[in-house]
């Protein structure tokens, strides 16, 4: 474990600019942390958690799958150098580390693997969360660690190549500073985790009526903001942009809450209403993953919770369902 | 309207989101609303598909859509695609004509488990489009009729006009190695039309399938499983010898995109053919 003062941070980052693309967590000029280019805004490492996707960095929002210039199809060289991306939190690299099982999974997705073979991850963690609270270690899940102690920025290397990575730092983490960073290590679930658990062995057992799903339907106003800020929600759309000089295939995020998500060529559409629209949004992530899975998806990351205008993301979902039914 | 040879600048890139040439080599009008497609490879390489598979159709300006293959990998050197005219890419491909090339990805999906119906009876159901995928099967089993037992062929269709394939159904109709008994829902005076008028679980009662050795196969709209299962569980079949291929809007055909999620499965690769017992109890499958 390595240690390292802001200032060397910034070096550090300097220094790993010139073999990899860099995201950090950056301040827009709007005010919005999210996870970009150093180049886009100052790094902004205290706040918590970025509000949107982090898990954007490999499945881009929109993302070219290829052009076709006069019927002959090109698709944009790999880019130059490999990822480095700093500013995933816990919960995040939980996402992430289920993503990649999804993107791997049977017909692996080239356009994923495509940004995330050869990227560097680095979580962020510590006493950087909202004012100053306390963000709990990852203590895996990615290449190495950084861990907000008093001043100090602790390195945690993982694998190779975060070990690699940390020998080119000079100073050794101290003592005291290596047991800070283990006592902070959950030992056990959250609430929140367990609040999910039970919220899923509802669904699992089909104890929750149609007429739960109806409530919620009446309360989505389908403005999609729970998917687009959800870091394992996938889906997504493929369309066709026409220019003056060709064709561009691009795909783009999708939401499960729009109308036409599974409307069929025929009419037929199996999410045909609000409530059915809402039960697949949280079924999905508590009842059917987990039978494909073996895992529920959601890993509480709470961007749902404050993404959604009515109240109606996955935690007041699950805490809802617990109470009326559990 | 782009109408060109999609083809990849070197070097091959093999993403499995890029779309492979297929030329166009005959055209069928079916009905005043579907056309059959009749497609070689451009590599003059075989699709190398089953039946109940799909592909997904590309054409550059408009995107992609998932269609199923009508025809059998016994029929070898081509493979052909059922497509009723439906929205702007199907409109297109109408517009086409022979020699024009496509895109296309895939074969994708589960076939049917010919394993698994060696020796069976078979009683092969469709309604409206669904004979289009299930002329694969149909096909497949006039090719090799040594690996099946008696073939029962019931076709249901909204009216004479709307009938598909109506060529081969008069083939299946004469020929010895299938029983085959259609009908359409509607007649109008003018269609002189003498055969049976009545939905297609009308067909079913006077059947007298062996529970023990029969699969049923049923392809057609969402409105008319339930009511052709309930006919069939009337007969004796059981769930694990129904089978049901299912439509979905499949954006990526590789289990990626989201959009034919039945629960916990992906009709693109856990589909689109289903034993009934696999999805009676998923809510939305049917």
């Amino acid at each position: 474990m390595k240690s390292l003062t802001p200032l060397q941070l910034e070096h550090f980052l300097a220094h790993l600019a010139e073999r990899y693309e860099l995201r950090v967590p950056i301040l827009l000029p709007d005010g919005t942390r999210t996870i970009g280019s150093p180049d886009d805004g100052p790094l902004a490492l205290l706040g918590g958690a970025v509000p949107g996707k982090p898990t954007a960095a490999f499945f881009p929002q929109q993302e070219t799958i290829f052009t076709a210039i006069h019927g002959r199809l090109s698709q944009a060289p790999p880019p130059p150098k490999p990822l480095f991306i700093l500013g995933f939190t816990a919960t995040d690299l939980e996402c992430l580390r289920f993503i990649d099982r999804f993107f791997a999974d049977g017909i692996r997705d080239d356009l994923y693997f495509r940004l995330r073979q050869g990227a560097v991850v680095a979580g962020i963690s510590g006493y950087c969360g909202a004012k100053g609270t306390l963000l709990p270690p990852a203590a895996g899940n990615c290449d190495l660690e950084l861990f907000l102690a008093g001043d100090t920025w602790l390195v945690i290397p993982y694998s190779g190549t975060g070990t690699e990575l940390a020998k080119e730092l000079p100073n050794a983490a101290t003592p005291e500073e290596a047991e800070l960073f283990k006592c902070s290590i959950p030992t056990v679930p959250d609430g929140g985790e367990t609040l999910l658990q039970a919220a899923s062995a509802l669904l699992c057992a089909d104890r929750v009526p149609d007429s739960f799903w109806e409530e919620l339907g009446e309360r989505c106003i389908a403005c999609t903001g729970c998917n687009l800020a959800c870091p394992t929600c996938t889906c997504f759309g493929v369309q066709d942009w026409r220019s003056s000089t060709g064709v561009e295939r691009s795909r783009t995020w999708d939401s499960c809450q729009l109308d036409g998500f599974m409307r069929e060529a025929s009419g037929h559409n199996p999410l045909g209403s609000e409530a059915l629209r809402s039960r697949r949004r949280i079924h999905h992530k508590l009842a059917a993953d987990p039978r494909k899975w073996g895992e529920i998806s959601c890993f509480r990351c709470g961007r749902c919770d404050a993404a959604c205008p009515t109240g109606i993301g996955m935690m007041a979902v699950a805490a809802d369902l617990v109470a009326r039914f559990g | 309207m782009y109408n060109r040879t999609e083809t990849l600048d070197t070097p091959p890139c093999h993403s499995l989101y890029i779309p492979f040439d297929c030329q166009i080599t005959a055209i069928t009008e079916l009905t005043p609303r579907e056309k059959l497609f009749r497609l070689i490879r451009s590599d003059g390489t075989p699709l190398g598909h089953l039946p109940g598979q799909f592909i997904q159709l590309s054409l550059l300006g408009w995107g992609e859509a998932p269609l199923s293959i009508a025809s059998s990998p016994t029929r070898a050197g081509y493979f052909e695609l059922g497509v009723r005219r439906a929205g702007q890419l199907t409109t297109a491909l109408h517009r086409m004509t022979v020699g024009d090339t496509v895109g296309v990805r895939g074969p994708f999906g589960r076939p049917f488990d010919l394993a698994a119906l060696k020796g069976e009876d078979l009683l092969l159901i469709s309604g409206g489009c669904g004979l289009a995928p299930l002329r694969s099967l149909i096909q497949y089993c006039e090719d090799r009729p040594e690996q099946f037992g008696r073939i029962t062929i019931l076709s249901g269709a909204r009216s004479p006009a709307d009938t598909l394939f109506k060529e081969e159904l008069a083939q299946w109709e004469a020929s010895a190695r299938f029983a085959c008994h259609l009908t359409v829902d509607t007649v109008t005076d003018s269609d002189c039309f003498t055969g049976n008028v009545g939905l297609i679980t009308s067909l079913i009662p006077p059947l007298t399938p062996v529970p023990h050795r029969t699969t049923a196969v049923i392809i057609g709209p969402p409105v008319m499983y339930r009511a052709v299962i309930a006919e069939l569980k009337s007969k004796g079949l059981g769930s694990d010898r129904i089978i049901v291929s299912l439509e979905r809007q499949m954006r990526c055909g590789v289990g990626k995109c989201g959009h034919c999620t039945i629960e916990h499965l992906y009709c693109c690769q856990d589909g689109p053919v289903f034993r009934l017992d696999e999805i009676e109890q998923l809510r939305g499958a049917l």
